[in-house]
């Protein structure tokens, strides 16, 4: 339910894309020239930077501003022009109830035991009382959504973030956040069942969720990137930025979410802490 | 002469002050953003054509947000570099720039409405937490930063969600200066356009 800035998942997303992406990628990797070392400032703002493969991800950026300007963000838009607010809200539930499975795996791995009973809770309660999902009931009788993926759990294992990326499709990442991407499918118990030519219920169910998935995605974000791409002197550098910080902060909640999981019921002091 | 116990009361009392202070200064923080959100909202979904909205928000801007110690975080490493010519030049197009941005996105936020969350100190400065709600769209947290707030309390930076305001604008100016050669007149030039296009 957080505002996502960047739609974490987007079509195309099966691990052998990936691969592929990854091939590409280092293949016709050009590397940004390094300030020269008697520009102690430069060199600063170069570390700090942390984007080694700029050029080659500003071309990447070109051609997905591209792409979203003369297919996703028409979608978009002609999606939010025929389908009124609050269906458009139920889709957004439906696809993220679909997507509590991959949410609980993560929030199991983080060791976050309140965390994963939120997300249990919000599977059980929203597919039964909120009709499949379409309704959030969830967060109104205390089970809040979070964020959750594999990228922010490797972050808490302690793995670097490395430098940035920005990938065909997939747009702002780096490498640790485009492993989680794939990691992310595999967790996902939708990438097993139905697989092969003799599903074609399953196989149209995938593809009309990726779908969705990325309309919805691109038409909660219509309004922020049309006012970043209009104000910003330097779309990318803003976009490189705003996904850094975006994601360090979803980090620093997850790793400062220590909430005790003491029932309700159960008399403890500690239960006061609970929600 | 000053006995033991006198001393133990002292020391006791000046342990106590500076926190007596910090929960002054967070209280101050609080009514200061609180007063200040109260009447953004009232612009933002009050009657009034957009050019009276623009010159309401501008003196909100000014009276309540140190624009200028923003501008000079937001150039970084080039304000000690720019003339003053420069320096002046720059900063009064930061305020143009800022005003221009947020007045934009005042549509958007048409039916905004906030509540206070937390204020803690940090440094020298209080991180204020409010949580933004716009209809049809998930809740925001947003986080003010206000800096002097005994005595002179001004908002420096907004953080939304994570993402600081004028942290995201120093890297975008920043990263444009470095593509045009390091040149504070190009950023000027740029800004400049920036606003004569927004009319």
């Amino acid at each position: 339910m957080r505002p996502a800035v960047f739609p974490r998942r987007s079509f195309f997303g099966t691990p052998r894309f990936a691969a592929f992406l990854a091939l590409v990628l280092f293949g016709m990797a050009g590397c940004a020239t390094k300030p020269p070392a008697d520009d102690p400032d430069a060199v600063a703002d170069y570390q700090q930077t942390n984007d080694p493969l700029e050029p080659t991800n500003r071309v990447f950026y070109a051609i997905n501003n591209g792409l979203d300007t003369v297919i996703l963000r028409p979608a978009a838009l002609a999606y939010r022009w025929a389908v009124p607010g609050p269906v458009r809200t139920g889709v957004h539930n439906v696809l993220a109830n679909i997507g509590l499975p991959i949410q609980f795996a993560n929030d199991a791995l983080e060791g976050k035991p309140r965390r994963a009973g939120d997300t249990t809770m919000r599977l059980l309660i929203n597919t039964t009382a909120g009709v499949f999902g379409i309704f959030d009931v969830a967060t109104k009788w205390g089970y809040p959504d979070h964020d959750s993926d594999f990228g922010m759990t490797m972050a808490l294992w302690g793995a670097p973030e490395g430098p940035f990326l920005f990938l065909p499709v997939l747009g702002p990442s780096n490498p640790r956040d485009a492993v989680g991407f794939g990691m992310d499918i595999a967790l996902d118990p939708f990438t097993w069942i139905g697989t092969g030519p003799n599903h074609p219920g399953w196989t149209a169910f995938k593809w009309t969720r990726t779908g969705l998935n990325a309309i919805d995605s691109r038409e909660r974000v219509l309004d922020a990137l049309d006012q970043i791409k209009k104000t910003a002197l330097d779309p990318y550098a803003t976009f490189r930025s705003l996904y850094r910080q975006h994601r360090r902060a979803q980090i620093e909640d997850l790793r400062n979410d220590n909430r005790a999981t003491v029932p309700v019921w159960f008399p403890q002091p500690a239960a006061a802490s609970a929600k | 002469m000053i006995s033991r116990r006198h001393l133990l009361t002292l020391a006791a009392v000046s342990a106590l002050l500076p926190l007596s202070a910090q929960a002054q200064s967070t209280e101050k923080a609080t009514a200061f953003v609180k007063s200040t959100g109260d009447r953004l909202v009232a612009v933002v979904n009050g009657p009034g054509s957009p050019a009276s909205k623009r010159s309401t928000m501008s003196q909100i801007l000014n009276a309540d947000v140190d624009v200028d110690a923003i501008g000079r975080f937001c150039l970084g490493r080039f304000w000690r570099q720019a003339t003053p010519e420069q320096q002046k030049q720059y900063l009064a197009l930061f305020h143009e720039v800022l005003v221009t941005n947020i007045t934009s996105k005042l549509g958007e936020y048409q039916g905004v409405t906030f509540s206070m969350g937390r204020a803690k100190p940090q440094d020298e400065e209080v991180v204020v937490s409010t949580t933004v709600v716009r209809p049809n769209n998930p809740p925001t947290a947003v986080d003010w930063i206000i800096s002097n707030p005994t005595s002179d309390p001004k908002i420096i930076d907004v953080v939304a969600e994570g993402t600081s305001l004028r942290l995201t604008q120093r890297q975008d100016y920043a990263s444009y200066l470095a593509h045009n050669g390091n040149n504070v007149d190009a950023l000027i030039a740029a800004m400049k356009n920036q606003v004569s296009q927004s009319g």
